[in-house]
């Protein structure tokens, strides 16, 4: 890393990124990992990783610069004049997904995610670690190097956690990782190719179109789709409006209204979710409730049909979710958006990356 | 033919058995006055990799009585799924508090040879009980034994230990699905490597600081001459899956000692219990994979 002050500016790596923990970039990646070909495109702000499949089914996980200890993008295209207009300015890829998980993997470390909530001292203290020993690339702020210095010393919990450092040399370079699990122990250096992005489908979600929106708990909408039989083709989304004027039903308030609006829900389900398959159907309904459903915005009748296995795809990324956004357009197009808790040692707004799924609609011929 | 013997450690058997048992179907066990041989030499297994491994009979064994025409030895072929099933249950349900709980001995049943298992144990409740497995043996006649020849290498460019192998197996386990072929490297300096390199990927792990081996028997003849480089590595190609499956020796391994013949072999000298006063070595030969431009 001598070359950082080099005259020329596309000497400098398009994109370079280092982080002390490797495991919740991997949660990230794994969420999307349904197809081998991923695009990545790299800005300013940090990079998404979009995955495509059957022209229908459209998946990004959107990893932002904070989940970094270090990220550094420079555009290949402007020359080294302060380029920080992140809404055009960006660098796409495409990379073997699977290969770079199982390279991210190579200790056998980032398999599962962190709980967050009862490491969050230590975490704090092993970023510091990681900090101090990224001083030597000269980044650092020289008045805090020595207390930092010693501060590694105190901080090596007992709980390992991998190490990873990348760069992007730009268009035709392979994507280069070095991954370390500690100090003294084995590291791994990979490059893997890189190939010219293809376009991808360009699905957009139309929010002024927008005829259903709901936010739940991630862990209700996975329970629902690991249920399904795995027969089960088709999967229609039904929602419909709530009855006027009567307010969610909220547990324990008793209300004139509390029968009608039993009986009506009863009838017409908010969120109903009905799949067919080769020996029945099932039915699953959300209750008008906000312990269930925290956002329901629907002023018409909706129903959209998709393939069951383009939508179950998104489990894996549930599984590590705590919300789940779920929106229908007018033209059926769903999209799902799933937020990922970061391990909390950045309490700064906005640091949770998530994973958005867009799925177009069934042809219906009913 | 006469063969019985206590099994006072049925532990060691069972892992040692374990190591192998996914390489071939069958192997050759010889029983000799003080040592017991495992052999996997069959060309018909994935990879061509061989096992011939050398255990004390003190280590596993007490009250070893044995005795035949051939030198004393006896020499058998047997499926080695069998033989650790049958470990498996005397090393769960014997207490081998005393050296009497396992008893092996060579029997015939119905115009078959078998090694003959005794175990007795006590059920959950402090019942005693008694459970006996046969398992069905082939004698070898010793015109085959003596057909038995460990491959012949040439003298390894570089020894060196290898880290805890449960570490090396997650890290091969890792490159299975992206590579068929793996390169292990090793310098005198102490650095091992496992690469690998492919369309999509290329991939290098590197332990440094690995401790080179004091060689009893230097060449003496050519010191001084050709000094080996510290720095330069011996790489060797050879299939992951062959490498994997000497991985699954970690189970009873304690050393390992990886020795790097270039472009021929590498073999593996895997030390059941302490490395001092070893009681077995089991050492795996894994063939070279010839590349084109190498």
């Amino acid at each position: 890393m001598s070359d950082s002050d080099n005259d020329h500016a596309h000497a400098q790596p398009v994109l370079r990124a280092s982080v002390h923990d490797i495991s919740y970039l991997t949660t990230l990646l794994r969420g999307v990992s349904f197809a081998n070909r991923a695009t990545i495109t790299a800005t300013g702000s940090g990079f998404t990783v979009t995955v495509e499949e059957a022209r229908t089914l459209l998946a990004t996980a959107y990893i932002f610069a904070d989940i970094f200890d270090e990220y550094a993008y420079h555009s290949e295209a402007a020359p080294s004049q302060q380029s920080q207009d992140d809404g055009v300015d960006n660098m796409a890829f495409e990379i073997p997904l699977n290969t770079l998980i199982e390279c991210l993997n190579i200790f056998g470390t980032a398999g599962a995610h962190p709980s967050s909530t009862t490491l969050g001292g230590k975490r704090w203290k092993k970023q510091e670690e990681d900090k101090g020993s990224d001083e030597e690339e000269g980044e650092g702020e020289g008045a805090n190097n020595k207390r930092r210095g010693i501060a590694q010393y105190f901080g090596a919990g007992p709980e390992k956690s991998t190490g990873m450092r990348l760069t992007y040399e730009g268009a035709g370079f392979p994507l280069t990782l070095l991954i370390a699990e500690d100090a003294d122990g084995p590291t791994t250096a990979c490059e893997i190719v890189t190939y010219d992005p293809e376009p991808h489908l360009d699905l957009q979600f139309k929010p002024d179109e927008m005829i259903l929106k709901i936010i739940l708990k991630s862990s209700w909408l996975r329970d629902a789709l690991s249920e399904l039989d795995p027969s089960c083709d088709k999967l229609t989304f039904i929602g419909n409006p709530p009855p006027d004027g009567v307010p969610p039903a909220t547990s324990g308030r008793p209300s004139r209204n509390a029968e009608v609006s039993r009986g009506t829900s009863t009838s017409k389900p908010m969120l109903r979710i009905h799949a067919d398959g080769a020996f029945g159907s099932t039915e699953m309904d959300y209750p008008n409730d906000r312990d269930v459903l925290e956002t329901f915005e629907c002023e018409q009748n909706v129903c959209f049909s998709y393939r069951t296995s383009h939508i179950t795809r998104a489990i894996r990324a549930l599984q590590n979710s705590t919300k789940t956004s779920l929106r229908i357009d007018s033209e059926g197009l769903m999209s799902m958006q799933f937020l990922m808790p970061s391990p909390s040692f950045k309490s700064r707004a906005g640091a949770d990356a998530f994973i958005e799924f867009r799925c177009l609609p069934l042809e219906e011929a009913l | 033919m006469r063969f019985r013997t206590s099994i006072s450690s049925p532990q060691t058997f069972f892992r040692i058995i374990q190591a192998i048992e996914k390489l071939q179907k069958k192997c050759i066990i010889k029983f000799s006055d003080a040592e017991m041989r495992v052999i996997c030499n069959n060309d018909a297994n994935e990879g061509g990799i061989q096992v011939w491994s050398v255990i004390k009979v003190d280590s596993i064994f007490t009250n070893y009585r044995i005795q035949s025409n051939a030198n004393n030895e006896i020499t058998m072929l047997l499926t080695a799924e069998a033989l650790l099933s049958a470990l498996k249950s005397a090393s769960t349900t014997a207490e081998t508090a005393d050296g009497d709980d396992v008893v092996l001995k060579l029997a015939k049943k119905n115009d078959q040879a078998v090694l003959c298992f005794e175990i007795n144990g006590t059920t959950r409740l402090g019942k005693s009980m008694r459970v006996s497995h046969d398992v069905k043996i082939e004698v070898m006649k010793p015109t085959d034994v003596a057909s038995l020849k460990e491959p012949m290498c040439p003298d390894p460019d570089v020894h060196i230990l290898l880290p805890p192998l449960q570490k090396l197996r997650t890290v091969v386990e890792r490159l299975k699905p992206m590579s068929d072929v793996l390169a292990v490297s090793a310098s005198h300096s102490g650095s091992l490597k496992l690469s690998i390199s492919t369309d999509s990927v290329k991939l290098d792990t590197e332990w440094r600081n690995c401790t080179i081996p004091k060689m009893t028997r230097e060449p003496t003849d050519k010191d001084g001459e050709n000094e080996p480089d510290p720095g330069k590595h011996f790489p060797v190609l050879v299939s992951t899956r062959s490498f994997l499956k000497f991985l699954n020796s970690h189970v009873v391994s304690t050393t390992t000692i990886a020795c790097i013949c270039q472009r021929h072999c590498m073999i593996l000298y895997v030390y059941v219990g302490d490395y001092a006063d070893a009681g077995g070595v089991l050492t795996f030969y894994i063939p070279a994979i010839i590349d084109g431009d190498d």
